[in-house]
């Protein structure tokens, strides 16, 4: 399995046509615009995504009736997908201004290796471990959310 | 081809930009330097090869010390910038943005973070024909990235006989990211989305692997 026909098969084949090489789709719908249900157009320049098999969930509401619409925050939606995790290959995705690099794009396929791709780069963590003060903000993030409801 | 232990003893720190550092890419370096082509280098690589995965370990070290070191890279949009290298509107054909003056100064000192280990040596496991790895590494001097600022010295290198071939250890734990569908070894390892094969930095060259450790 290759992240780009990942990307493609259950998330990007909603927002761009699939021309020329996987990659290539992945890059142009990371960086065109798309039709909003509020009727303008917009980059993914926010919120965040989370694409499983066959099931596309994203903060940022899109007039494509494909993909699924959820309001919680980053870390509330990236906690509970790897607290229920059912070893499913899952892209998470965090939007910004600045476009994410398709470089930068990896699938999370074990929760001793999460990956969270973001505008500034990938973070890759262990999710079975305690986080640190050197471990990367979206570890450090989750791993505090997590105490927090457990106490 | 036979079983080869490879090792090379470090005069100073090595950086990384992240990856496993193969030494089926410490050779497809080098013969692309040789060759100039990236297609003809790989396949010059006398490394055993199965279906596209060479049979040759990551770099493994002990490390004395890990940290982070910064270098500052200038770009300079207003010099000669190829416009072909330029972002395309989804149209493809026209420039996503012109760059005017205002937004050449947006352009400039750029900072990026690199990982710089500190060890005596690292060493590397494969299956492969020694006599011409042996010509192949003799002129390698450096090693990893930021070679030009004098990073990864190699004092000298060490070939003798080995007993892995490159994939799985004695534990059948990958050696080097090897692709699930190839991996015969331990199935309890850790998997990750990384490069597999040369040219590693590729994105068509990317899939789910069990690999050695965490180190992405």
């Amino acid at each position: 399995m290759n992240t780009f026909e990942f990307f493609n098969q259950h998330f990007g084949k909603h927002l761009v046509e699939q021309q020329g090489k996987p990659h290539e789709a992945v890059a142009r719908a990371l960086i065109a615009s798309h039709m909003l249900a509020s009727g303008r157009r917009s980059r993914l320049s926010s919120g965040w995504a989370i694409v499983k098999p066959r099931m596309a969930t994203m903060q940022l509401k899109l007039a494509t009736p494909s993909i699924n619409y959820d309001e919680r925050t980053r870390t509330q939606a990236f906690l509970f997908e790897l607290e229920h995790w059912i070893q499913t290959p899952t892209l998470f995705m965090v939007f910004d201004k600045k476009p994410l690099s398709v470089t930068d794009l990896f699938l999370t396929v074990d929760l001793r290796a999460v990956r969270i791709c973001t505008p500034v780069g990938v973070q890759t963590f262990d999710y079975t471990q305690q986080s640190t003060e050197l471990s990367p903000q979206y570890h450090r993030l989750l791993f505090r959310e997590r105490c927090k409801n457990a106490s | 081809m036979e079983k080869l232990t490879i090792t090379a003893t470090l005069a100073t720190p090595f950086v990384t930009g992240g990856g496993y550092m193969t030494f089926d890419a410490i050779l497809a370096g080098t013969l692309f330097d040789q060759i100039g082509d990236v297609d003809e280098a790989h396949a010059a690589i006398p490394i055993q090869c199965t279906e596209g995965l060479y049979h040759a370990s990551a770099a493994f070290f002990k490390p004395l010390d890990y940290s982070s070191i910064d270098f500052v890279a200038n770009l300079r949009a207003n010099h000669s910038l190829d416009p072909s290298l330029i972002a395309k509107k989804p149209d493809g054909k026209t420039i996503h943005k012109a760059i005017g003056m205002k937004r050449r100064r947006d352009f400039g000192a750029v900072m990026n973070t690199y990982s710089l280990i500190c060890a005596n040596s690292i060493t590397c496991c494969d299956e492969g024909d020694r006599s011409q790895i042996e010509n192949l590494v003799a002129p390698i001097y450096f090693i990893g990235t930021r070679r030009a600022s004098g990073f990864g010295e190699v004092s000298s290198w060490e070939i003798e006989e080995g007993v892995s071939d490159g994939l799985t250890g004695s534990d059948k734990k990958p050696l080097r990211p090897i692709p699930e569908a190839a991996f015969t070894g331990d199935k309890t390892s850790l998997r990750a989305d990384t490069g597999w094969r040369p040219a590693y930095w590729h994105p068509a060259d990317r899939s789910i692997c069990y690999v050695s450790e965490l180190l992405l």
